[in-house]
């Protein structure tokens, strides 16, 4: 089969998957549900690794394929079909999110075993999954959107999966109104290109840019920024950033699978995807860079303060994706997918790892109330240690390699990326003193009750299961997580997860050892072919082992300061506290950004909104646009109706009077 | 005779038949008013065809008188099924379908 | 016309469907004679049925000819074809309904089945005829089976009001057509297509005579395709009329008046197109006001589509009026489109007047969505399509019409087209809240199994009480078929509307004159 054929096949396969679970949700008994999700999952991702090979059994120059399924409208001037492009890019996001997806699908069906929405649930996850790979393989803007506003969607569905938590409701909510504002940026950036260019497709696109745009072109720079709205909304960008960690409320693999592994990694496919635009208008990629500069600082100092596991995780996963989109803002594109790609790996790992923790304390997520997890635990903690490692960058982890290369390559392109690439070596530091504060405080120390019930040999279940968040009692029906939950310990299905997982976050790095191995390079060069910055950007040797070893001492040096303020002198961080109370205030309040955005922009808004409300909406459209035209409509029926009168000769009158009427009319033009 | 006499007597005919589909109730006689209009068609029909020559016109009327023959009994018969039923033969009694 | 007399070659291939109807006609008439429920019930409209698919196959056989026939009487071409096609699924459809939906004792068996497929027969003639005199026959063979099919329950007050009130305005439309024609006539000195267009294009572009003919035969036409001021027969002959043959005269007949106007005003007149062109706008719009107004705060549901039928048939002269291939192409794509949607909603209106005592009233639909999926859902979208929502046939269908409509600078009616859809809104939707958002009337389901015969739309008192006492309950098991598959077909086209535009654009083809 040839690689489209095989990439339509892993596009309709989760369809397929989300439809069977959706329309027999009243036959599935047990974990069938869980296990057809699964398989639609697992059988889309070998059907990825077959269009992978396809697509390398090509010739280099050949690797970018369009399939069109059918035009949607083929009018005059309008070329939309439902198209999809396979190139190297979209085939390693493809396999990546098929494969990530199918491993945390394989979790979640021991996972969501008690639950009682276990169908529904995996409906909502294959409908994402779905929607993520119309999203990677879209062939047009036309296609990206529908995949773009999907995802929203499906992430809306999936965060407030639990719909009689308030809580969950309500970050649902948030994150799909700022998603949908990242739409509204999409949608408005594609009509500013569709406008110079005249065609959604994007291969067209990216041919036709350099005819009709100047470089750093207004009209373009305007239609790439809106593009980097879009991206920074589902990518949690600053400022667009504050729905991620209220979106911890979803179900943990929701978690691993959309708020760490693939929908947030949305935004940076899109820039790496639009690299020809960003190319041709280098101010918005300076802007993309920064910002994602900005992010990874600002999240990882407020991952420092917080104390819920998962939002921890969630802040440090801002952080990533900010090295990402800096990386692939200006201009290292390899480097920036490859730190997506072992990201997805140790990221969707801690996420399995901390819902194991989650679920042995029966659904508390506050760090103050765990420790001692090492032996009630061993597997978990194992998998938790190797994915702090990656993520903190130790090597020969993962995580060592892949940021190693962003800041390498990012800092090739001096001037201000340097600073910025300054400010990346920093981040990196407190990246590796949260990530080990969050292991330290889970795992040792003294065990709580919790974990000493576990090493017993059976899992606690509070007698009043609450809230984590705002601690009210919890229905146990539709709630974390239901009366039989699971730990990785226990269930094999997540071992194998887990354990897969953990092998990729350990041996991913090896994609590409600088100066040694450069597979993703070689892959990823049919679709950078064309870039200024693919071969041009190639640190000195010196620079790069410099780099290794900053970046291997940066870690180590995070790590042990970790150990000696949390293990060593557990004391510390209270004085620390003291000493610097207003950094600590701006951490633990995350920077104020909810509150900068509710003064900025909701306040405005809702006091814009009661005045539209009052002036605009009740006297103007209320009483004269709406109680005007209905009311005319309303006369109009009234009067036509009443000349419905049944008379028959009326009715001849009036034809006879159109008659004569438009006779009149048409002798007048004589 | 000019050609303006045949148009203006069809004319009137036409008229004299509308307005009396317009003042009838009964449908008898509106069907006789509709035969009037037809016909004035065909007047005119005729009228046109010795001015131009050829055949299509008279064609064309004999088609219409066999058209409205049709329509008349189709009206005829509405009429007796009208009848039967002991409904009133009206039309401004007719109005059971309306608004 | 005198050619064929005298023994001219006749190219019998491509006359073939309209003999096929023609043929049928006789032969289910003829059979009808034999005595015996078998035959009335089964053979009748299985021969009916029959009729039409052999046409059907004929069309398809013809459907790359492009001839003039018979002297040029007539043109087999892409527009004949693809409205013929229309005609006959609308047809078949009909068929279907009425196969098992009116009483025995109050309506003849065999007479029907020959008026329906007359009038098909006359329809084909009507979008083929290339002549003024082919075109009134056409015109009048498709009528006069229509006076009698409205009129077809004797027994009921409702049916022969329909029918006398469709009589008579019909015929005064007939005469003001006959007398409009007379006039071209007179001008142009013949009665063919060709020659009237080619005497225009000379210098009768503003004579007297060829104006007011034009404008008597217009308003002809437009009494036909129920466009405002000359729609008021529509709602009433509608409500009166048995179900399935509203539904026939929704859908063919809308399609064959719309058909003659294209052919008429695109063919013939596009000489003068700056003459008739900003009037038919004009009564365009009027006609989409007129018809979205009347349709609000209706509640029998044939009616509804009455009025709604008004309305679309102001959409669908807006690509008349453009006069381009886009136009004709957006004109038969949106027949196509209606006929798929109407037919869907009036099977589901067929359904539920033999299931309960409610008739065609909208309350008969209350409760649909949770006691009657399989119907609810086809009406569903038959009401969303026909509001012209995304994703249904309906909405490519008025996209496409808007887009004549601004292409050719009358961006004025494409807007008029979008109020005209805004405003439909609010009576198509609540059908659907009925369906959906209330519960069904209490009894309602129960009183059609044990009661009287299911009344009919608009029944009266008297109807009732000469109803027969012997009643049968009549299943709706081919009206549920029939609505899923229409309904299915208008979610399906509305998806995928290649192939149907590519259908449409066949029709486009057949005016070269056009661009």
């Amino acid at each position: 089969m040839s690689a489209t054929t095989l990439a339509w096949l892993a596009l309709a396969l989760p369809l397929a998957g989300a439809i069977v679970t959706a329309l027999g949700f009243r036959f599935w008994r047990g974990r069938a549900a869980g296990y057809v999700g699964t398989a639609a999952l697992f059988g889309s991702f070998a059907c990825a690794i077959g269009a992978f090979f396809a697509l390398q059994g090509e010739p280099a120059e050949g690797r970018q394929l369009v399939s069109a399924l059918w035009d949607y409208a083929a009018t005059a001037g309008l070329d939309a079909q439902l198209s999809i492009l396979v190139d190297p890019l979209s085939i390693l996001m493809l396999l990546v999110v098929t494969g990530v997806s199918a491993l945390i699908h394989l979790y979640a069906v021991a996972y969501m075993g008690g639950d009682r929405g276990y169908t529904r649930f995996f409906s909502y996850l294959n409908f994402f999954v779905f929607s993520m790979v119309l999203l990677v393989l879209a062939g047009n803007f036309l296609v990206l959107i529908i995949g773009w506003a999907f995802v929203g969607a499906a992430s809306y569905l999936l965060i407030s999966f639990w719909y009689r938590r308030a809580t969950a409701t309500a970050a649902g909510i948030k994150a799909f109104v700022i998603n949908v504002l990242g739409d509204v940026g999409l949608v408005l950036g594609a009509y500013f290109l569709f406008r110079g260019t005249g065609t959604l497709d994007f291969l067209t696109t990216f041919e036709r840019a350099p005819e009709v745009f100047a470089e750093n072109d207004g009209e373009l720079v305007a239609g790439c920024i809106l593009l980097l709205v879009g991206a920074f909304a589902k990518s949690a960008q600053v400022p667009l950033h504050t729905w991620l960690p209220d979106a911890m409320e979803g179900p943990t693999p929701v978690s691993a699978l959309i708020h760490a592994a693939t929908m947030v990694t949305a935004g940076v496919y899109l820039i790496a995807r639009m690299h020809p635009l960003f190319e041709l208008a280098p101010t918005a990629g300076t802007v993309g860079a920064i910002i994602g500069c900005a992010t990874l600082l600002i999240a990882a100092t407020t991952a420092m303060a917080q104390t819920d596991l998962k939002r921890v995780i969630a802040y440090s996963t801002m952080s990533q994706i900010g090295y990402m989109v800096m990386a692939v803002s200006a201009g290292a594109y390899v480097a920036g997918l490859f730190h997506l790609v072992t990201h997805a790996f140790f990221k969707a790992l801690l996420f399995m790892a901390a819902g194991s923790v989650i679920a042995a304390m029966a659904g508390n997520q506050n760090m103050d109330r765990m420790g001692g997890f090492r032996r009630a635990m061993p597997f978990t903690f194992g998998c938790f240690v190797i994915g702090g490692l990656a993520l903190a960058g130790v090597p020969p982890f993962s995580g060592f390699f892949s940021k190693d290369e962003i800041l390498a390559y990012t800092a090739e392109r001096g001037g201000i990326f340097l600073v910025l690439v300054l400010v990346g070596y920093v981040a990196a530091f407190l990246t590796a003193v949260y990530t080990f504060r969050m292991i330290f405080r889970t795992f040792l120390g003294e065990p709580v009750p919790e974990a000493r019930e576990l090493e017993q040999g059976h899992l606690h279940h509070p007698e009043h299961p609450t809230n984590p968040a705002s601690g009210e009692i919890e229905d146990t029906e539709v709630g974390f997580p239901g009366p039989e939950h699971h730990v990785a310990e226990q269930s094999p299905t997540m071992k194998v997860a887990m354990g897969t997982l953990a092998l990729l976050a350990i041996v991913g790095g090896f994609l590409q050892i600088p100066k040694v191995t450069h597979l993703l390079d070689d892959f990823l060069e049919p679709t950078f072919a064309d870039s200024i910055y693919f071969e041009a950007l190639s640190p000195s040797d010196a620079a790069t082992f410099v780099g290794l070893g900053l970046g291997a001492l940066i870690a180590l040096a995070g790590i042990a300061t970790a150990w000696l303020v949390w293990v060593r002198e557990p004391g510390t961080p209270a004085k620390v506290r003291e000493r610097l109370r207003p950094a600590y205030a701006l951490f633990v309040n995350k920077w104020w950004f909810d509150e900068l955005i509710g003064t900025v922009i909701v306040r405005p808004a809702r006091w814009l909104g009661s005045f539209a409300l009052t002036a605009f909406e009740r006297l103007f459209v209320q009483g004269t646009l709406v109680g005007g035209t209905s009311g005319i409509v309303r006369a109009g029926s009234a009067a036509v109706r009443a000349a419905q009168s049944g008379f028959l000769r009326f009715y001849v009158a009036l034809f006879l009077g159109g008659m004569v009427a438009l006779t009149i009319w048409f002798l007048l033009q004589a | 005779m000019a050609i303006e006499w045949y148009l203006a007597l069809s004319a009137l005919i036409f008229v004299i038949g509308a307005g009396g589909v317009l003042t009838r109730r009964n449908p008898l006689v509106l069907l006789l008013c509709v035969e009037l209009m037809l016909n004035a068609g065909n007047l005119a029909l005729v009228a046109f065809n010795r001015m131009h020559g050829g055949g299509d016109g008279q064609i064309f009327a004999l088609m219409v008188m066999v058209v409205a023959a049709c329509e008349v009994v189709i009206g005829l018969g509405i009429i007796v099924a009208l009848y039967r039923r002991h409904l009133p033969i009206d039309v401004d009694e007719m109005r059971e379908l309306q608004g | 016309m005198n050619g064929a007399a005298q023994g001219a070659s006749v190219d019998w291939a491509a006359l073939s469907p309209l003999l096929a109807l023609a043929g049928g006609a006789l032969v289910v008439l003829m059979v009808g004679l034999f005595p015996g429920r078998g035959v009335r019930d089964r053979v009748v409209p299985g021969l009916a049925l029959l009729t039409l698919a052999v046409t059907a196959g004929l069309l398809v056989w013809q459907y790359d000819t492009s001839t003039d026939l018979l002297e040029g009487a007539l043109r087999v071409d892409g527009l004949t074809v693809t409205l013929s096609f229309v005609f006959v699924v609308a047809g078949m459809a009909t068929v279907v309904m009425t196969w098992r939906h009116l009483d025995p004792v109050e309506s003849p068996g065999p007479e029907l089945y020959t008026l329906l497929l007359s009038s098909i027969g006359g329809m084909v003639v009507l979008v083929a005829a290339q002549d003024l005199v082919t075109l009134f026959l056409g015109f009048e063979l498709l009528s006069i089976p229509l006076y009698v099919l409205c009129a077809i329950q004797l027994r009921r007050r409702g049916s022969l009001e329909s029918g006398l009130k469709y009589l008579v305005v019909g015929s005064v439309g007939s005469a003001t057509l006959v007398y409009g024609f007379a006039l071209i006539y007179g001008a142009a000195g013949t009665t063919g297509f060709a020659g009237i267009a080619e005497a225009i294009s000379g210098d009768l572009s503003s004579d007297v005579l060829l104006l007011a003919g034009l404008a008597l035969a217009i308003v002809g036409f437009a009494f036909k395709a129920s466009v405002a001021p000359f729609h008021q027969w529509t709602p009433d002959v509608y409500e009166g009329a048995p179900t399935p043959i509203t539904a026939f005269m929704a859908t063919a007949t809308k399609a064959a008046a719309l058909g003659v106007l294209l052919r008429f005003l695109d063919v013939a007149l596009l000489p003068a197109a700056e003459a008739w062109a900003p009037a038919v706008a004009v009564l365009a719009a009027v006609t989409i006001v007129v018809g979205n107004v009347g349709a609000l705060g209706q509640s029998s549901l044939k009616r509804l589509l009455a009025w709604s039928g008004v309305a679309q048939a102001g959409y669908l002269l807006a690509g008349v009026v453009v006069g381009t291939s886009l136009g004709v192409q957006a004109t038969v794509f949106y027949l196509a489109v209606y006929l798929l949607m109407n037919m869907a909603a009036f099977a589901v209106i067929a359904a539920r007047e033999r299931e309960t005592n409610l008739g065609d009233s909208v309350d008969a639909l209350a409760g649909l969505g949770t006691s009657r999926p399989w119907l609810a859902w086809p009406m569903t979208i038959a009401m969303l399509a026909l509001a012209g929502f995304p994703l249904t046939a309906g909405f490519i269908g008025k996209f496409k019409l808007i887009e004549a409509s601004v292409a050719s600078g009358y961006t004025w009616v494409g807007l008029m087209i979008v109020i005209g859809s805004m405003i439909s809104l609010a009576y198509y939707l609540k059908v659907i809240a009925a369906m959906w958002m209330r519960e069904a009337p209490a009894g309602a389901a129960a009183v059609a199994a044990t009661g009287p015969r299911p009344a009919l739309a608009g029944a009266s008192t008297e109807a009732q009480i000469t109803a027969p006492t012997r009643h049968t309950r009549r299943g709706t098991g081919e009206l549920t078929v029939m609505a899923v598959l229409f309904g299915a077909a208008t979610l399906v086209v509305g998806i995928v509307p290649q192939p149907l535009l590519d259908f449409a654009a066949k029709a486009g083809e057949a005016f070269p004159g056009l661009f």
